[in-house]
């Protein structure tokens, strides 16, 4: 059994009337990536904050390590570290000066404090930035000092608010290589996007929010599974046809679309499937030229997912 | 140890963000002390050579409040931007606790404070003399009270609403009625005249407070009652600190 770092308890967050989250449930284990997908608006950053002890829950509770967020809020604070999702700075600012503050304020001596400050910046790419003021940074650099913060830190518990939202592609590689970085040195990341890439890239369990609600959790190829003939098996073939009973063997297995020299089966978990696909071939003596497993995108499963329930509702 | 660690981080960030501040103060200072001018030319009458035979030296004193009151005051307004950009975001998610955050940043407003009036306080030696060591104490006893007043003060104007132009609008408000509800910049007897009903207020004013203290501190008149006055300096700073840590907390916890 897998110890849990973070346990969400019928979790509900309202401004005034306006329900944000609406009672959530979900445990994130230690030293996992764990992302929380949802478009914007779905309280992704509401549920984190609240993580972080910015916000009070309304009812329920959130527990780091066991403790609760309402009353040891600053136990707590101890554990957790915080990359926000707009990037929290004055205008005039500098990058340098606001990190060795922070790198003084979780705990580091001021010498210590300099170098932890220079290694994460030079590995941001930050370096030369260090002394321009905030507004002359590009959104993308404003983000990075927010993600330095997190790793200065080193925290039990990271919380990443759409670390890699105005950065630019080849950054995003980069950073999604220090983010798996800082995971594999010991810290559990919880990571807010709604980029499909990044959540697939990064994320090895996902958490899909849409409107406040839960619509679904796993990890990622046991939500791709979740799809009803989500994989997609695609055959080329030499030879101008089909053997009557191969097709008939095939459509036991999945749904099939045959054409000319392409044959397409839709099943569930391809990956197995492929295999008594092969064999299926070789015993009809039909050469296989090619053959291919797709998996649906987290773009399927999430449109699947959202579109399911927006329907299940109205 | 480790509390008084983060209290002192908290603080010497609002020192920091001070220095870079330095001449919007000034530009605050050098305009009050302008408006004090035109005031004294306008009210004639007010600094009448009958009541008051050495402006200069009645009025060192007063500067002295308004340079504590412009720097301290100056942290509310940092609180407030802080607040609507959402700053205030970030430094409750630091592993400090909500009493070392305030009690920081009121530390950070006196100290805002303290090093804003130290020059004033040399140009204040220079005009009116040198104050014996048990006036000195007296003196910087005051200021820190005053200071640590007008910082919690301004951190409670700037939190109890986001909105701007309210803001100003109480700052102008607590200056206006600090200011001149005192003996601040014109004496008793002026007050009187001008103030009518309103005037006994002058006397429960942490201003008149201060400023009292700071005149019988520079030898400017040669007895006051000082126990009133001290006294009334710390419940005024001991209410500013529970105000400010009722309302900035409110805000703390959305
Ligand atoms: N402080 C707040 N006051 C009022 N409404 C808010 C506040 N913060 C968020 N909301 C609302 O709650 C919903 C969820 O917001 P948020 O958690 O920021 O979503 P996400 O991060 O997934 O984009 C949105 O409709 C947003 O407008
Ligand atoms: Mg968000």
């Amino acid at each position: 059994m897998k110890s849990k770092a973070v346990e969400i308890e019928n979790f509900t967050k309202k401004f005034g009337d306006f329900t944000a989250v609406d009672n959530l449930n979900l445990d994130i284990y230690e030293n996992e990536v764990f992302g929380l997908l949802g478009p914007n608006g779905s309280g992704k950053t509401t549920t984190l904050l609240t993580i972080a002890t910015v916000y009070k829950p309304t009812s329920g509770d959130i527990y780091v390590y066991g403790h609760s967020v309402t009353r040891e809020d600053y136990v707590v604070r101890k554990l957790v570290g915080i990359a926000f999702q707009d990037p929290k700075a004055m205008w005039i600012d500098k990058p340098y000066e606001l990190l060795t503050w922070h790198a003084r304020i979780v705990g580091y001596s001021s010498s210590e404090a300099k170098k932890v400050v220079q290694d994460v910046m030079e590995l941001l790419g930050l370096w030369e930035h260090r002394n321009k003021q905030f507004y002359q940074l590009s959104g993308g650099t404003r983000k990075k000092v927010e993600l330095a913060k997190v790793l200065i830190q080193k925290p039990r518990v990271a919380i990443l608010d759409e670390p890699t939202a105005q950065v630019d592609v080849l950054s995003k590689h980069a950073l999604w290589d220090v983010i798996k970085k800082l995971r594999d040195e010991g810290t559990t990341v919880i990571i807010a996007t709604n980029d499909m890439f990044e959540a697939e890239k990064v994320c090895e369990r996902i958490a899909i929010i849409y409107k406040g609600k839960l619509r679904a959790l796993g990890t990622i190829s046991e939500l791709k599974d979740s799809i009803p003939s989500g994989d997609l098996v695609e055959v080329q073939f030499e030879g101008g046809g089909i053997p009557e009973g191969l097709l008939r063997a095939l459509r036991d297995i999945g749904r099939v679309e045959a054409r000319s020299s392409v044959l397409k089966v839709y099943v569930e978990k391809g990956e197995e499937k492929v295999i008594d696909i092969i064999e299926l071939f070789r015993r009809y003596n039909v050469k296989i030229l090619r053959i291919m497993v797709k998996e649906p995108t987290l773009d399927d499963v999430f449109t699947y997912i959202t579109g399911a329930k927006l329907r299940e509702e109205s | 140890m480790d509390w008084l660690r983060g209290l002192l981080l908290v603080a010497q960030r609002d020192l920091a963000r001070f220095w870079r501040n330095i001449y919007w103060l000034a530009g605050q200072l050098a305009m009050n002390i302008a408006d004090l001018v035109i005031f004294a030319v306008i009210f004639r009458g007010l600094v009448n050579p009958a009541y008051i035979p050495d402006y200069i030296r009645f009025i060192t004193p007063g500067i002295l409040c308004l340079s504590i009151f412009i720097s301290a005051f100056s942290i509310g307004r940092e609180v407030g931007i802080e607040l609507r950009r959402e700053v205030t975001h970030y430094l409750v998610s630091l592993p400090v606790t909500r009493g070392q955050l305030v009690a920081g940043r009121i530390l950070g407003g006196v100290l805002r404070g303290f090093m804003y009036q130290a020059g004033f306080i040399i140009l204040a030696v220079v005009l009116m003399g040198l104050p014996s060591v048990d006036k000195w104490l007296l003196i910087l006893t005051a200021s820190l009270l005053l200071a640590v007043t007008m910082s919690g003060l301004s951190i409670t104007v700037s939190t109890l609403t986001r909105d701007f132009n309210l803001q100003a609008a109480i700052r102008s408000l607590v200056y206006f009625v600090f200011f001149f509800v005192s003996n601040v910049f014109y004496p008793e007897k002026a007050l009187a005249v001008r103030l009518g009903s309103a005037a006994p207020f002058a006397y429960y004013s942490p201003m008149s407070m201060t400023v009292n203290i700071y005149r019988y501190g520079f030898n400017y008149v040669s007895s006051i009652d000082v126990f009133f006055n001290l006294t009334g300096l710390i419940v005024w700073s001991t209410l500013a600190v529970l105000f400010t840590y009722k309302v900035y907390i409110r805000n703390l916890t959305g």
